[in-house]
């Protein structure tokens, strides 16, 4: 038992289990409540829920044997237009099993989908919705064509809150026995963004650590330094001292072993927090994208973030 | 428990309950009388315009109303040229044999979808059905422009526009009545708002929200605003009028648009905003070029190496960036513009694969490579096909079609010339090699003994839906309004 995932243990079986998305989650288990289930499309960020809703609603439909009337269908698998017309069509077409009024058809990362096999759907989610109902799971909804929007109920699925992930790893935290200090769910919430899977994934690879969860870990786990220090460090050099920011940085580095590219993510981050005039933001953004795909492109870390100090620092003289 | 989707319960199922465009509806019919009259000048019609708005629903509504038969084809079907020759080819040839004076519809629906590979030459014959039919033959197509010229200079061409609020509030309230459900001050605007003009999302909104209530307040709409141009303005309003950056950055996030899609809305709108009607150029412009051009590095740098982190500093310079820009506000109205580069960009792709088409049949035709014969030999068979002697030679032995033989000589449409030199051609080929080449008609007795082999419902062809099988299959949860005529199926043709 003990080396089972969490994220997967504890993925929500039931629309209550969700978290943070109580406006959708009100309004769909309405729809289970009367068996009347509209095409759905979920759209938003990774790790918010939007697989889990749409299983959840399966579960609470079909009970125990869900899977005979619930397929998934995801980006691995092979979706092409031909599919589309054949494979996916032909299950529309057929009877549900058991007393079931309908099945569903769920097509996980629908926004991978090329406009061509999505407009081979449009006729079909039209005609068989007598035994089909489809729910549309994607990132980016302007990925999908108008026509099929069109013919969804759409739903949009928010970065969850920071109360959401503290509710959410307070509930895995008592189911494990596990302790999480104040300051643990400070960087947990931190390092997670807004996506529960970051957040349990980093809860449970603490947990392998101590039975009170501190910040520290969290934040070793992640390879992520303390937010309050690079602030620190942005400030030091916005004031025009580039040697002791410089340093400070290059400590914080070495310590806890972070990646050039993590620290240009939390400093993207910090600049929403810093006290700056809002074209100097627009600028120094700029900047820090410039040494981000540096980075990216192969560049040393430590000339580049130094480049990047020294535009801050020049940027709080002007 | 049953349910029932009010979309299909609500479809029209009469030309006069089609809510809204009414001078479509008028064209519309006025062609089809006069396919009760003779054969008209257009013997195709296109219908196009936005999701949503009744396009498919007017085209059944009409048959309906006129007692016409249907045949209908869709994206949902594979769409070859012989699949479409041998449905609705035939279809289109078959009144002599039945003698009736009724019609029969030939629907092909979201023709602006044909695959480039897995309908292999669909288009082409499309055209060619729809100049040889003897029936009425109905395109329904979201976007104009992503068919070919051939085939919209062959057709009366009608738009259908989307639907405005006033049309739709009482076409919903309507359904709220029938529904027995409540409505409460400003719901029913409300969704008439979010949806953008497209009644379907409406419906379905409305639907979303009275499913196990029955009385419906304005905080119980909760389906999102669906990526129209509405919400789009909302957004670049923030951008372009507003001081705060982190407030227009946030605003973007609700649109769920790509910065590659957003940024093409502020550079069309940007200059009109800032400029004000001024003489010179403004200045705020250049500064806002300076960030829109650093996004759009971002753009490109994401694009190359499909980092989509970078996505987010492109956003940034883009939304901040322009609302940074401004020196001072600027309060003149503006109504925003959708990019005009997409519409051309459509245009520029079309135009594209011509080109990689005709140029691989001059390749082969010359055992040359693609790229080479770009060049240099494209420009050369131009101006061969302009001379008359040589035109229809060379169009035999490439095989061109009337659209290419366009693209070549540089023109924008089929001329008389142009269709002459072509069916010349044809004539050529078919004389030459009339065994190797597609029959595109068929005669109606072979069809009918092909047809008529298949006995069991399962053993129909998935390419085809003729009216009744969509009632058999599709519709039999329409308990209020039932499909009226009997249409015969695919067995009786
Ligand atoms: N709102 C939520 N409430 C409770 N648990 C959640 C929630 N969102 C995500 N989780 C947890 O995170 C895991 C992943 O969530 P899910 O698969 O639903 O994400 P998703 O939104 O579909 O993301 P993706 O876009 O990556 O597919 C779930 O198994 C669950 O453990
Ligand atoms: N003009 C309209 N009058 C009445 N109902 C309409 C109208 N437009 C849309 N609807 C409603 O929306 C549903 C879908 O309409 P329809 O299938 O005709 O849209 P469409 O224009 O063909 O859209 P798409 O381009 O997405 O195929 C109808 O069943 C009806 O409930
Ligand atoms: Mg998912
Ligand atoms: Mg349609």
């Amino acid at each position: 038992m003990k080396e089972e995932i969490w994220i997967e243990k504890y993925r929500p079986f039931k629309l209550d289990d969700v978290v943070g998305q109580s406006e959708s989650i009100e309004r769909l288990k309405s729809y289970v409540k009367t068996g009347n289930l509209p095409h759905l499309l979920f759209s938003g960020p990774p790790g918010v829920g939007k697989t889990a809703t749409a299983v959840s609603i399966a579960r609470e439909l079909y009970g125990e044997g869900w899977r005979e009337n619930f397929t998934e269908l995801n980006a691995s698998d092979e979706r092409g237009i031909d599919v589309v017309r054949t494979k996916i069509k032909s299950f529309a077409k057929t009877s549900p099993l058991g007393d079931a009024d309908f099945k569903i058809i769920f097509l996980d990362e629908a926004d991978a989908l090329t406009s061509d096999a999505q407009a081979a759907l449009r006729r079909t989610m039209e005609r068989y919705t007598n035994n089909c109902r489809f729910i549309l799971s994607c990132n980016y909804s302007s990925k999908i064509i108008e026509p099929i929007q069109s013919r969804c109920a759409v739903y949009r699925f928010r970065p969850l809150s920071d109360a959401a992930v503290e509710q959410r790893c307070r509930y895995v935290a008592e189911k494990e026995g596990l302790q999480i200090a104040d300051d643990g769910f400070e960087a947990i919430k931190y390092v997670a963004q807004g996506d529960m899977r970051k957040a349990i994934n980093a809860l449970q690879a603490a947990s392998m650590f101590e039975t009170t969860v501190h910040r520290d870990n969290i934040y070793k786990i992640t390879a992520t330094a303390h937010p309050e220090d690079i602030l620190e460090i942005l400030k030091t050099a916005l004031e025009g001292k580039f040697m002791p920011a410089r340093k400070k940085l290059d400590v914080l580095m070495t310590q806890q072993g972070l990646s050039g590219e993590d620290v240009v993510g939390q400093i993207y981050r910090a600049a929403f927090d810093l006290d700056i005039l809002p074209k100097q933001m627009v600028d120094l953004m700029d900047v820090i994208g410039e040494i981000d795909f540096r980075l990216t492109e192969g560049a040393d870390e430590r000339i580049q973030l130094d480049a990047l100090l020294a535009h801050f620092a020049l940027s709080g003289e002007e | 428990m049953a349910s029932i989707e009010w979309v299909k319960k609500y479809r029209p199922n009469a030309l006069s309950e089609i809510v809204g465009n009414k001078k479509a509806v008028e064209s519309l019919k006025k062609w089809a009388e006069e396919w009760q009259n003779g054969i008209p000048d257009k013997k195709g019609i296109i219908l196009h315009g936005q999701a949503g708005i009744g396009k498919t629903s007017a085209a059944h509504a009409l048959a309906s109303d006129l007692g016409w038969e249907t045949i209908e084809m869709n994206a949902s079907d594979q769409r070859t040229a012989s699949i479409i020759e041998k449905i609705a080819g035939s279809a289109s040839q078959m009144s002599s044999l039945t003698g009736t004076s009724s019609k029969r519809l030939i629907i092909l629906d979201e023709a602006d979808n044909m695959h480039g590979n897995a309908d292999r030459g669909g288009k082409r014959a499309i055209g060619n059905i729809i100049k040889n039919t003897d029936q009425p033959i109905l395109l329904i197509a979201n976007d104009l422009y992503s068919m070919t010229t051939s085939i919209r200079s062959l057709c009366e061409v009608v738009k259908f526009n989307t639907i405005q609020s006033r049309s739709m509030i009482p076409a919903l309230k309507n359904i709220c009545v029938e529904e027995d459900i409540m409505c409460g001050v400003g719901v029913i605007e409300k969704i008439a708002e979010i949806s953008g003009g497209d009644l379907r999302s409406a419906v379905k909104d409305l639907q979303a929200a009275a499913i196990g209530r029955s009385e419906i307040n304005v905080e119980d709409v909760t389906t999102a605003e669906r990526d129209t141009k509405e919400s789009i303005f909302k957004v670049l309003a923030k951008i372009f009028k507003s001081t705060d950056p982190v407030a227009a950055l946030h605003a973007t996030y609700s649109l769920d648009e790509t910065p590659e899609d957003l940024i093409q809305w502020i550079d069309e709108n940007l200059p009109i905003q800032y400029q004000e009607g001024k003489e010179g150029i403004d200045s705020d412009i250049i500064q806002g070029y300076r960030n829109l051009s650093r996004a759009d590095i971002y753009l490109g740098r994401v694009k190359k190496r499909q980092n989509y982190r970078l996505w987010r500093y492109a956003g940034i310079l883009m939304t901040c960036g322009t609302v940074t820009a401004k020196s001072h506000i600027h309060r003149g109205f503006v109504k925003y513009q959708p990019p005009s580069i997409w519409r051309k960009m459509g245009q520029l792709r079309a135009k594209r694969n011509m080109r990689d088409n005709v140029a691989s049949k001059i390749g082969q035709h010359c055992h040359k490579p693609i790229q080479q014969t770009r060049i240099e030999l494209i420009k050369m068979y131009g101006m061969m096909l302009k001379d008359e002697d040589y035109a229809v030679n060379v169009t035999t032995n490439l095989k061109l079609d009337v659209d290419e033989i366009v693209f070549l000589t540089g023109g924008k449409k089929v001329t008389k010339k142009i269709q002459k030199i072509y069916d010349s051609a044809r004539l050529q080929i078919e004389e030459t090699a009339s065994s190797d080449i597609n029959v595109f008609f068929k005669t109606g007795k072979n069809d009918k003994g092909q047809m008529k082999k298949q006995t069991g419902f399962d053993q129909i062809p998935d390419n085809a839906t003729s009216n009744a099988m969509i009632d058999k299959i599709g519709d039999t949860s329409t308990p209020t309004r039932q499909k009226k005529k009997p249409q015969k199926t695919l067995f009786d043709f």
